[in-house]
C-alpha cells in the first residue's frame, strides 16, 4: 500500500512538472506575440510576424488549457486555484506567477522520509 | 494536392481522437469507482487505456488542432461563422477529453474517484457534437 501511495504521488508530480513546462511555453509564446510580433506588424509594417506567431500561440494556449483541465480533474484542487490557473494564461508574464503555485503543489506531494527509528533494516 | 493531403490527415486524426474518446466514455461508466472493488483485469484495462490515451488519442487531438488550423488559415475561413461554431464545439470536445483523461489518471493511481456525473452522457454528447461538426464542415450552412 505504501508503494501505491508513493506511485500516485510520483504520477501527480510528473503531471505537475509537465503542466509547468507547458505553462512556460504558453507564456513565452504570448510574450513573443505581444512584445515582438505585434510591434513588428504595426510599427514596422511586417504582418507576417503575427501571422506566424499567432497560430503558434493559439496551439500553445489550447495545449495549456487542456493540460489544466486534465490536471485538475485528477487531483483535489480548490476552485480559486483552478480559476487562477486559467486567468494567468490571458496575462502577459502570468505564466511566471504559475511557477510558484505549481512548484508548491509539487513540493506538497513529496513524501517525507520515515524517521530513522521507524525504518526497517 | 497539399490541401487534400492535409485534409486526409486531419480526418484520420479526427477518427482516431473521437474513437479514443468513445472508448474512454464506455470505460469510465463501466469501472468500479473504488480501488478495493477492482479486479486485476480491470486494473490492467485501466493501465492499457491510459497508455493508449497518452500515446495515441491525445497526440491525435493535437494533430486535429494543428492541421485544422493550417487548413483554416490556408483557405481563409476565419471570417466564416460556421468555422467559429465548429471551433467552439471542438474546444468543448477537447475539454471533455481533458476531464476523461484526468479521471482515468486518478483511477490508474488507485485513488477513490466518482467520475463527474455528466461523463455518463459523454458518448451521446460526443456523437452529437461530431455530427454537428460534420454538417458544419461539409455543408457549411452558416
Amino acid at each position: 500500500m505504501a508503494g501505491e501511495e508513493v506511485d500516485w504521488r510520483q504520477a501527480e508530480r510528473t503531471q505537475l512538472r509537465r503542466l509547468r513546462l507547458v505553462s512556460l511555453l504558453e507564456g513565452m509564446t504570448l510574450i513573443v506575440l505581444i512584445c515582438l510580433a505585434v510591434p513588428l506588424k504595426h510599427l514596422a509594417g511586417y504582418p507576417a510576424a503575427t501571422a506566424i506567431v499567432g497560430p503558434i500561440h493559439g496551439v500553445a494556449f489550447l495545449i495549456y488549457l487542456w493540460m489544466v483541465i486534465s490536471t485538475v480533474s485528477s487531483g483535489d484542487w480548490p476552485r480559486g486555484e483552478i480559476v487562477r490557473l486559467i486567468v494567468v494564461a490571458f496575462i502577459p508574464f502570468g505564466a511566471f506567477m504559475n511557477m510558484r503555485l505549481l512548484q508548491r503543489r509539487e513540493d506538497a506531494l513529496v513524501v517525507a522520509p520515515a524517521p530513522a527509528g521507524e525504518r526497517r533494516s | 494536392m497539399t490541401y487534400l493531403l492535409i485534409k486526409a490527415l486531419h480526418l484520420a486524426a479526427v477518427i482516431t481522437w473521437i474513437g479514443g474518446m468513445l472508448v474512454l466514455s464506455l470505460l469510465l461508466t463501466s469501472l468500479s469507482p473504488t480501488a478495493g472493488a477492482r479486479s486485476r483485469d480491470e486494473t490492467r484495462l485501466i493501465n492499457r487505456a491510459r497508455a493508449w490515451d497518452g500515446r495515441v488519442t491525445t497526440p491525435a487531438m493535437l494533430l486535429v488542432w494543428i492541421l485544422g488550423l493550417v487548413m483554416a488559415l490556408d483557405a481563409k475561413w476565419f471570417a466564416a461563422p460556421w468555422l467559429w461554431v465548429k471551433l467552439i464545439i471542438v474546444v468543448m470536445l477537447s475539454a471533455v477529453h481533458g476531464i476523461q483523461s484526468g479521471t482515468l489518471r486518478r483511477l490508474a493511481n488507485n485513488r477513490p474517484q466518482t467520475p463527474p456525473a455528466f461523463l455518463r452522457f459523454a458518448a451521446p454528447l460526443i456523437l452529437a457534437a461530431i455530427t454537428v461538426i460534420a454538417i458544419l464542415a461539409i455543408a457549411k450552412p452558416l
